[in-house]
């Protein structure tokens, strides 16, 4: 998952998990403050009940009979003041609850506020009455306010927060761009970053530090190579043609010569080692173009041309099938050619006498090109199969001759193609899979 | 035949001038590239072999240089141990008539220059004999002289053959044959099979008996091959 895609999930879920809380809290917080607010003009209701039965007596508040008491209700009927005589001896406690009230014969429940007053030596109760309904109807009011409120400050937060992420994260992308531009030593002149988050810049500048150490690495790699091939080959040289020489004596005794053919022989395998690990550098190097588009038909028919020999010899049968058009658009040619060599060598060199190599090669549902070649040798040891393209590493018997890195330059070469190689080998032979795009 | 010789590896150039002397060539040796230009500045050459690692210059230098002054008729092979495709390509550009790249065989190097002297001094019609036949080495046929009948080998073979006359006096090792046959593929890298020089020579041998009985192609034992100069005398 992207890092924008994370952080939008992010900042959408925080959003989404303090709105639930908050809708949640939202009823008990509403309901607490609007009985606050109630129970508050109650008590100045019962203070203004006060003031006036001071001043103008009870008379107002007890028009009918002196023990029965009244309570006068506005005109919605909603709110009440009661006044009425007490006991003396049970007089009831002040009191602030919600408590059921006869209304018309119904009970209703109302916010009742009840306190004692002493008018002219004799005890009164006072109460003070709102109905709830006309408290939660404020509730309703209320929340729904506060929801809109909610909802519009999350929505509007996130989409502040998606927009300045997606620009934030801008120059991440600038950054993987220009590293996957890279693709060998040489790296593309990359434009400055252009960002005012110091983080990026930081990044921006390590990769850049990154791409000139690889640089430089393979700068030395480049010169290494270069000085292994003058003081190694030199060496080599010097003795290859002493040996020469020495076998151009008349008067060499028979058991000299016979050593100094055997030395030849030694001496041309490490020259060949030597020879094979340096291309394998070079290319790896990137050292070599790909200046041709090729016809990987006519190079397997070249090289099945430069075999021809060894296929007769063994008595080997070959049979191609290469549908389509099988072309590299940029390519080495003779390197190219050296794979398919080294590949159809082997398949010929660990076959049976009398066996055979099939080629089959088609276009793939992917754009791609898959090849296919099969021979009907003996299996390669099962434990054996995930080393072969490694240096050193032969499958197979040990033949006399060949260096154990034939597959391992075809690695190289392949992989300098973007050509994806891979082999796996059973009773019926062992196949070799190329595949490019 | 003069050749001048520049190679900075003092063990190196005396390998090589004790076998092109053995050939019949005369050598002379500079060590260094002023020394080499001083050389190509005053005398005329046939040869000039040319290694590119010179201490105090870049051979391809000095190659462009040869190829403006006196030695314009010479021919130039480079030998080089840095062997890089581009090395090749642009010491060929620079005019250098064939490209040897380290090590190599001092017999591969002595073909080369014949070839060249062939080339330049034309001989179209070139035909190499052995006993009753006759290699055209330029059509790259075979004929059995007495009946005309061509004799048909594979590229190979006839490669293989046409080193053997080369060389003809000469014992040629397996390997000399391997990297001569192989070495000229246009590839690098190849994996190198001398065992398999023995099954050409078999097949070479079976196509010539099929129309002289004499052993032409003989064996010399523990070192390689060698083609016989006349047939041996009838028992």
């Amino acid at each position: 998952m992207k890092l924008r895609q994370k952080l939008m999930l992010l900042s959408t879920l925080s959003k989404a998990v303090i709105a639930a809380v908050l809708l949640l809290a939202l009823p008990t917080v509403v309901q607490t403050l609007a009985l606050r607010h109630t129970d508050a003009a109650m008590r100045r209701e019962l203070d203004q009940v006060r003031e006036r039965i001071a001043a103008d007596g009870v008379r107002d508040f007890l028009p009918v009979a002196l023990d029965s008491g009244h309570s006068y209700y506005d005109l919605l009927r909603d709110e009440y003041i009661e006044l009425r005589p007490a006991d003396p001896r049970r007089l009831p406690t002040d009191t602030l609850a919600t408590l059921a009230r006869l209304q018309d014969g119904e009970l209703v429940d109302f916010r009742v506020l009840r306190a004692r007053l002493t008018y002219a030596g004799r005890p009164y109760v006072v109460e003070v009455g709102k109905s709830m309904a006309s408290v939660e109807d404020v509730y309703g009011l209320l929340n729904t306010l506060a929801g809109v409120a909610l909802l519009f400050a999350v929505g509007s937060t996130l989409l502040l927060e998606l927009t300045v992420i997606q620009r934030l994260l801008r120059p991440v992308d600038h950054i993987v761009q220009g590293l996957r531009a890279v693709r060998g030593p040489q790296a593309p002149a990359l434009p400055p970053l252009r960002t005012t988050t110091s983080d990026f810049q930081y990044l921006d500048d390590a990769i850049r530090q990154m791409l000139r150490s690889i640089e430089a690495v393979f700068e030395q790699e480049r010169a290494f190579i270069a000085n292994a091939s003058h003081e190694l080959l030199t060496p080599i040289s010097i003795l290859q043609n002493r040996f020469e020489n020495m076998l151009q004596a008349e008067t060499l005794p028979e058991e000299a010569e016979t050593q100094l053919v055997a030395s030849q022989r030694t001496l041309h395998r490490l020259t060949t080692t030597l020879r094979t690990l340096l291309l394998i550098s070079r290319v790896e190097n990137g050292q070599y173009a790909r200046p041709d588009q090729v016809n990987v038909a006519d190079v397997i028919a070249e090289v099945l041309e430069e075999l021809e020999d060894r296929l007769h010899a063994l008595d080997l049968r070959v049979s191609r099938h290469l549908d389509g058009a099988p072309v590299l658009p940029a390519a080495n040619r003779s390197l190219l050619f050296t794979l398919f060599y080294n590949l159809l060598n082997n398949a010929a060199k660990y076959n049976e006498p009398g066996g055979r190599i099939d080629l089959r090669g088609a276009p793939d549902a992917a754009g791609g090109y898959s090849l296919i070649i099969h021979n009907t040798g003996p299996a390669i040891p099962l434990e054996q199969v995930p080393h072969v393209f490694e240096r050193f590493r032969r499958a197979g018997a040990g033949l006399e001759e060949g260096h154990g890195l034939g597959l391992a330059l075809v690695r190289t070469i392949a992989d300098f193609h973007g050509i994806g190689v891979e082999l796996t080998s059973g009773a019926e032979g062992t196949t070799v899979r190329l595949r490019w795009e | 035949m003069n050749v001048l010789i520049i190679e900075d590896d003092r063990a190196l150039a005396r390998e090589l001038g004790l076998y092109l002397h053995n050939d019949g060539f005369l050598c002379d040796f500079a060590r260094t590239g002023a020394e080499a230009a001083e050389k190509l500045f005053v005398n005329e050459y046939d040869f000039v072999l040319l290694d590119l690692g010179l201490p105090d210059q870049d051979g391809l230098t000095l190659l462009a240089n040869a190829r403006r002054e006196r030695n314009q008729q010479a021919s130039i092979l480079i030998l080089s141990a840095r062997g890089t495709l581009d090395d090749r390509i642009r010491g060929l550009d620079l005019g250098a008539d064939d490209y040897l790249p380290k090590p190599y065989s001092l017999l591969e190097l002595t073909s080369r220059m014949k070839a060249i002297t062939r080339r330049k001094h034309g001989a179209p019609h070139d035909v190499l004999e052995i006993g009753p036949f006759a290699l055209h080495v330029g059509e790259r046929i075979v004929r059995h002289t007495p009946t005309g009948h061509e004799v048909v080998f594979t590229r190979k073979e006839f490669d293989l053959l046409h080193y053997l006359l080369l060389h003809r006096r000469r014992v040629l090792t397996r390997v000399q044959l391997a990297e001569h046959i192989w070495g000229g593929s246009g590839g690098e890298g190849l994996e190198p099979d001398s065992n398999f020089i023995d099954v050409h020579v078999k097949n070479l041998r079976k196509k010539l008996a099929a129309h002289d009985p004499t052993e032409w192609v003989e064996t010399v034992r523990g070192v390689g091959y060698r083609v016989r100069a006349t047939a041996p005398d009838a028992p």
